[in-house]
């Protein structure tokens, strides 16, 4: 493989590397009136992990012992979803571990909250309730409905009459094992315009008025709602649509304040990091180290590009602090292939071979210790991925053999960091060996940059 | 002919010498100070608050242990950024639950109005969960170890063969108690990040060596048997050393910035991931370069030994 390279082949992919560096890194927006659209995703839209951001780690798990089945999990799991969303909490992760009865969630403290609270977040999320349905407004009424006779609740806003006006309501479905009770209560208590109460343990939540019988299952509540009231009514009917209550056996929280400095720290590290780097290659290795320089801003570039998604049809991944030591890591052992490569062409320049001559021996000799000594980082990467990762994704679907006895990880943070690892490694060949070649050999086509002494060769011009 | 620049074969029983007494201390270390769990592993929870002002820790651990009723410890951790903080420990694997904390902060704010308590992190887990996800992360080695091993047996029988793969696993084993060593020596309890640390060396550590057996073979196929297999190996580690000194030297480069940024910032939680690392690089590269095959170049000159009598 005796290609030649030409001059403009070093300029276009060092030209592209310059763009893609500066694209990923300040991303590519435009701001009409209050819409900002977002063509290209930059570092700033990456999404932070609750250690940077400040938020919270919880594991529910069903109180008291209760063997939860999987349609149970998932409809508690929908309802934290829910919940999270009520509380305007939008990039929540919420997962659930089947064999194991638990649901994981992960929410970043909101922007712009002043006081950070939270143990009422959990306990919020946490709160399910036995609801029941009761004539009467006592608590000690006669039940007329439990939660499992509930299929949901929704809130919802028109008019409820022909010529009414609109308003917010709560849309009441129920399951075939309520709608006979539930017609035979309603019709009773039609007669005398009695209420139903609805509580979520000793707590009453609502107590309409039973104006009509309802015989199709089929209800709506009103009466001076709020879209907030209204949603929260239906929220509460859902979550107590589960016969078991979620405790907080595990958690952990980090206050937002405490997570934004270790964000602008590891931030001063990166660029430290890559600066001295760069500084090392550079003398050690002249020319073949500038490039392998620029190689490195590609890489670290397109690390932050697999994070953020870069275009916006691209998932984001979450960036923990182990995650950016990650990219960090990738800095310092991504050179590697550029030191092999130089060394290589250093020592074939030494033993009298031409400037050509010597890259090719330096890029054919140099490639299978740099496939070496990826192969088993990517290894370990998996690995990591798979053990500290969500416990329903695609990795741990293909080591179940291995991690499929085991819950989560209480360690989540690290996920993070196997995927910045990995994504660093597999760049590497990307940057460090093909876009390197590239350029080397373009820039071995200028002639000003002919010189042996360039390469690290000795001092005598040939070529 | 080449020749080596520098003898490191003939000085191999120095650098066994050292490994061994590298991993006494740790032994003995982890005898003495005991190998300290992260909650993340057995349970328990960990409490961090900031306050303002002044307080008196004792003052304060006898008003916290009344609200929980559980005999905790309090200590301080103000970080070097200015934050006075204490830290509130629970005994042994209790874990604490989200109404506790509130009341905890709400009492704790009542009796020291002044001093502003404010949570800047927590952390509880479950026994049960701890010591699942412990036994999860051994699992999570082993099964590394297992994959590194298959590579390694598939690789080394091109290069060495099977014995030249044994010694490249002893050299990797000398890397991982180093590790641990750094995590006994500097008392920091064992926890997610320790796995981390462990299974990153063990993926870096073998490359090296697999470049420089790489080497000998090459070097083997070059010159056949005129050279004696000590000096083959001593010219190999020779060719091999600016390689595998200049990338463990950017990458410790690398690491050395985050653990000083980390120190200066107090983000322990990265320091105490970075620093092993680190330290688990560094002796990557000297039990490939002198380790590994010393113990290769002692283990030929036996059988040579054994082979002439």
């Amino acid at each position: 493989m005796k290609k030649k390279g030409k001059p403009w082949h070093f300029a276009v992919v060092a030209l592209l590397i310059c763009v893609f560096a500066f694209t990923a890194f300040f991303g590519v927006s435009s701001t009409y009136g209050d819409i900002k659209t977002v063509y290209i995703k930059g570092a700033s839209d990456i999404r932070f992990g609750i250690d940077i951001r400040g938020g919270v780690d919880v594991t529910f798990v069903p109180a008291d012992g209760y063997d939860a089945t999987p349609e149970q999990m998932q409809a508690a799991k929908t309802v934290i979803e829910d919940r999270l969303v009520s509380q305007n909490i939008t990039d929540s992760e919420v997962y659930t571990d089947e064999a194991k009865d638990r649901i994981i969630v992960r929410f970043p403290w909101k922007e712009g909250e002043s006081s950070f609270d939270p143990e009422t977040a959990i306990q919020e999320l946490g709160a399910t309730a036995q609801l029941t349905f009761r004539k009467g407004t006592s608590a000690d009424g006669e039940i007329v409905l439990e939660g499992s006779d509930v299929r949901r609740a929704a809130a919802a806003y028109g008019p409820l009459t022909a010529n009414g006006v609109s308003e917010y309501y709560v849309q009441l479905e129920l399951e075939d094992s309520g709608k006979t009770k539930f017609a035979e209560a309603t019709t009773e208590l039609a007669q005398e315009n009695g209420q139903i109460s609805i509580w979520m343990d000793d707590q009453m939540i609502s107590a309409p008025y039973v104006n009509t019988a309802i015989t199709d299952g089929v209800a709506t509540i009103s009466g001076s709602f709020t879209q907030e009231s209204a949603v929260s009514l239906a929220d509460r009917i859902n979550s107590g649509a589960l016969p078991f209550a979620l405790s907080a056996d595990s958690y952990s929280t980090i206050s937002p304040t405490l997570g934004t400095q270790s964000l602008e720290a590891m931030l001063l590290a990166g660029i430290i990091a890559f600066v001295l780097v760069a500084l090392y290659m550079i003398l050690n290795y002249r020319l073949p180290g500038a490039i392998a320089s620029l190689a490195l801003l590609g890489q670290s570039a397109a690390t932050l590009a697999c994070i953020s998604g870069y275009l916006p049809i691209f998932n984001s991944f979450t960036l923990t602090l182990p995650g950016i030591a990650g990219i960090i890591l990738a800095i310092g052992m991504g050179v590697d292939a550029n030191v092999i490569t130089a060394e290589r062409i250093k020592e074939e320049l030494k033993s009298g071979k031409t400037l050509d001559g010597a890259l090719n021996a330096g890029f054919s000799r140099g490639l299978a210790p740099i496939i070496d000594g990826n192969v088993t980082v990517i290894i370990v990467a998996l690995v990591l991925m798979a053990a500290f990762g969500p416990t329903d994704g695609v990795l741990a679907a293909i080591f179940s053999p291995v991690f499929g006895w085991f819950g989560a990880a209480t360690a989540g943070t690290i996920y993070s960091f196997g995927y910045t690892l990995l994504v660093g490694v597999i760049l590497n060949f990307v940057f460090g060996v093909a876009a390197t070649r590239v350029m080397l050999r373009g820039v071995s086509r200028i002639k000003a940059l002919r010189n042996p002494v360039l390469y690290g060769g000795a001092k005598n011009a040939n070529g | 002919m080449q020749t080596a620049k520098y003898d490191f074969m003939g000085k191999r029983r120095i650098f066994f010498g050292i490994s061994a007494a590298i991993i006494a201390v740790i032994v003995l270390c982890s005898i003495l100070f005991g190998v300290q769990m992260d909650i993340q592993f057995r349970g328990g929870a960990m409490l961090t608050l900031g306050y303002e002002g002044e307080i008196q820790l004792s003052d304060v651990e006898e008003a916290a242990k009344e609200v929980l009723g559980s005999d905790i410890t309090v200590q301080s951790s103000d970080s070097a950024t200015g934050q006075k903080a204490i830290t509130v420990s629970m005994p042994g694997s209790e874990t604490m639950s989200a109404d506790e904390l509130e009341d905890l902060i709400a009492q704790l704010n009542e009796a020291y109005e002044a001093n502003n308590f404010t949570q800047l992190e927590t952390s509880n887990v479950d026994a049960t969960m701890g010591r699942e996800f412990f036994i999860k992360c051994l699992v999570a080695v082993v099964t590394a170890c297992v994959l590194i091993l298959i590579y390694v047996w598939i690789r080394f029988r091109r290069i060495g063969g099977l014995t030249a793969g044994t010694f490249a696993v002893c050299a990797l084993i000398n890397d991982l108690i180093v590790v641990f060593g750094c995590f006994v020596i500097l008392q920091i309890p064992l926890n997610g990040n320790f796995v981390a640390a462990m299974l990153t060396i063990l993926g870096y550590s073998i490359n090296d060596t697999v470049v420089i057996y790489d080497r000998i073979r090459e070097n083997r196929k070059l010159m056949g048997n005129k050279l004696p297999f000590e000096q083959l190996v001593n010219l190999s580690i020779n060719q091999s050393l600016r390689r595998s000194v200049n990338t463990t030297v950017t990458t410790c480069i690398a690491l050395a910035v985050v653990c000083v940024v980390s120190v200066v910032f107090s983000l322990s939680s990265i320091f105490t991931f970075a620093l092993p690392l680190m330290i688990g690089m560094a002796s990557g590269l000297y039990t490939s370069l002198f380790l590994a095959t010393g113990l290769w170049v002692e283990w030929e000159s036996h059988r040579a030994k054994k082979a002439s009598k």
